[in-house]
């Protein structure tokens, strides 16, 4: 029976492989975790432009954001020399060795979302976290040019996007010599049912809050009715200012839930990573980006912007999740 | 001593028996958090908005922490009621939204799903002789896996109002997650005080040796646990869905611990035989109004976890050490 269940599972192992050998150009892309919604745009993207350049895509990943796992998804791949890897790294040290290694083994490896700036990797393509965090502070500032208190929601704690978003709109408001006040940051780890939790009750228990700045968009992924705080704290003139643009959160800008989406690009990500990796396989000439003194072979991906003015619009092209 | 069963007798000196059990030391804590709230946050805890909101948030938690008890006081632990909480969750708005399932067939499927995985747990610990830890911890990640695997790891949206009304909706003004709390919290205190299963719990996480020889169905009993916890877990997982109207593969993550913090904080023991249903209910109070606690004090995300670490250890020593006493003296009175 032992022997069976072996024989099985070996010849699974096997099949598994075959497709990797059959195609011509394999591109894996790995991102910080598969329990992650916000990769999916990228993944979608990724696959699209993987069909129209008859690439094969695979998506592979740990089941948390952990950066020994995902170290170990590496080394897998490069065992099984795919041609590409197109990574978003969970710590920018911890996969330094091993994208140094895939490199070394002859593969190209680029960085989306999250570098990782001192490894052998070709290029990142990400978003600018400090731009969209200097952003959101000069819509705050348009929308309470008398000031008043503000609060933050943010995820995990140190996570260094995070941190940089809160980073820019502090330092921005610090800078205008705005008289909004910041009040001591909030976090929902993450997690859509703590964050819906935390802003419900310290909106309820700060009245005299005139704004929300949300560096991800964590509450906006539960149901408008989840909402309640939230639905009578814009009812009495509260500005809300989010960061992201995935679709179930479109449904917040008509309900006047929210006065503006800043979005990171998953789209461009996925598909400018790929097209990138392809011609880097290929010997063609591919554009790597800007390199300054601050980073190298840097593709900024942009963000959208998103208001009840042209919500309609945007969401028209967004493909529903 | 400290392994005694409180709840061995009926009802006549239940009071007494209240009183020497740890819950009334929890209840105190709990009782002075809540006045040192009202008299740093004043009206901004007492009003009825906030309380209801705190009840609300950690009836939840104190749902699965009842299914944990049970099996806390077998001397176990599962490790997998957090990815039960997603899977459960999903399955019941997969059901509704995908398949074409009605609300309340779809809420079954999913409390079915928790007891299957409960049921698996159990089969694992009693025939293949696994360590809970371990037999839990594979389901853990059985049930994350499956979550993920079904929805390609996008939020199922769009439900119905009558689903929503399961976590969102409130009867008599009470929110219904809190009615599901107490009614849970009524129906497994039956269990484990008059039931001939319940005391077997207790045998169980006493001596597991003496109650095997003394005719307890052990196995039996540890498989019907672990399917409780498991339908705990589905239950507020549902509950959780309703609240947020969405299902999300993602929910639940490190919940599990919430749920065993709150079986420790109220009162159980951990290697078990020792706690009651009230406990644990209290445990997820205790946490519930310290989060929201530090919210209204406006206390910045950074220090919140460690605060909440400092005043975990607090309550469980000053438990502890007025079990001690009162242990002490009953002994000494004999």
């Amino acid at each position: 029976m032992r022997k069976l269940i072996c024989l099985a599972l070996a010849a699974l192992l096997m099949l598994s492989l075959v497709p990797a050998l059959a195609e011509e150009i394999t591109i894996a892309v790995v991102p910080k975790s598969l329990d992650n919604a916000i990769f999916l745009d990228a993944k979608t993207a990724a696959e699209e432009v993987g069909k129209e350049l008859g690439v094969k895509i695979q998506w592979e990943g740990s089941t948390t954001s952990d950066a020994a796992q995902q170290v170990n998804v590496i080394e897998s791949l490069i065992e099984r020399q795919v041609n590409g890897i197109l990574i978003s790294c969970n710590d920018a040290d911890a996969l330094k060795d091993v994208i140094d290694r895939a490199v070394d083994a002859g593969i190209f490896v680029g960085i989306f979302d999250s570098d990782s700036p001192d490894s052998k990797r070709a290029f990142y393509c990400g978003t600018d976290n400090y731009a969209i965090g200097k952003l959101s502070a000069e819509y705050m500032m348009e929308f309470l040019p008398q000031g008043g208190k503000v609060a933050i929601l943010t995820g995990v704690l140190g996570a260094p996007n995070l941190e940089m978003r809160i980073t820019g709109f502090k330092e921005t408001l610090a800078a205008a010599n705005s008289p909004i006040e910041v009040l001591p940051v909030q976090t929902g780890q993450d997690d859509v049912q703590k964050s819906v939790e935390v802003v419900n009750q310290y909106t309820a228990a700060n009245p005299d809050l005139a704004g929300w700045f949300f560096d991800g968009g964590w509450p906006y992924f539960a149901d408008p009715d989840a909402l309640t705080e939230l639905a009578a704290f814009v009812e009495k003139g509260g500005k809300i200012v989010s960061i992201d643009t995935f679709h179930p959160m479109g449904q917040f800008i008509p309900l006047g839930m929210v006065d503006v989406l800043i979005g990171q690009d998953y789209f461009a990500m996925g598909r400018i990573g790929v097209e990138t990796l392809y011609k880097l396989i290929k010997g063609e000439e591919a554009d790597l980006g800007v390199t300054n003194d601050k980073v190298k072979n840097y593709i900024d991906t942009g963000y959208e912007v998103v208001t009840i003015k042209n919500y309609e619009e945007v969401w028209a092209n967004k493909k529903p999740w | 001593m400290s392994k005694s069963n409180n709840f061995g007798a009926g009802v006549p000196g239940l009071f007494r028996k209240l009183r020497q059990a740890s819950t009334f030391n929890i209840f105190m804590i709990l009782l002075g958090m809540c006045l040192i709230m009202t008299f740093a946050a004043g009206n901004k805890f007492l009003s009825v908005s906030n309380i209801t909101s705190v009840v609300r948030q950690f009836s939840f938690y104190a749902i699965m922490s009842i299914g944990m008890v049970l099996v806390i006081l077998t001397g176990g632990i599962d490790l997998s009621v957090g990815s039960v909480f997603a899977f459960s969750g999903v399955i019941s708005c997969m059901a509704i939204m995908r398949w074409g399932v009605p609300v309340i067939p779809s809420v079954l499927l999913g409390i079915l799903a928790g007891a299957v995985f409960g049921l698996l747990n159990g089969l694992c610990i009693t025939k293949l002789q696994l360590p809970p830890f371990i037999a839990t911890l594979g389901t853990m990640s059985i049930a994350r896996g499956l979550s993920y695997g079904i929805t390609g790891g996008y939020p199922i949206g769009g439900l119905p109002d009558s689903f929503k009304f399961i976590g969102l909706g409130s009867i008599l003004d009470i929110p219904t997650p809190i009615i599901w709390m107490i009614l849970l919290a009524l129906l497994f205190s039956v269990f484990l005080r008059f039931t001939v299963r319940g005391r077997w719990v207790y045998a169980i996480g006493g001596n597991e040796e003496a109650a095997r020889i003394s005719g307890v169905k052990v196995n039996q009993t540890k498989c019907l646990v672990y399917m409780f916890s498991g339908m705990m877990a589905a239950v507020a997982g549902i509950a959780t869905a309703a609240r947020l109207g969405v299902g999300q593969s993602t929910a639940g993550s490190g919940y599990e611990m919430d749920a065993i913090a709150g079986v420790i904080i109220g009162g159980a023991s951990v290697s078990g035989g020792y706690g009651n249903i009230i406990g644990p209910i209290m445990g997820a109070a205790i946490m519930g109004v310290l989060r929201n606690g530090l919210v209204l004090l406006d206390v910045s995300a950074y220090w919140q976890q460690a605060v909440i670490g400092v005043v975990i250890i607090i309550a469980v020593s000053f438990d502890k050490l007025q079990h001690d006493r009162k242990s002490a003296s009953i002994s000494v009175s004999k």
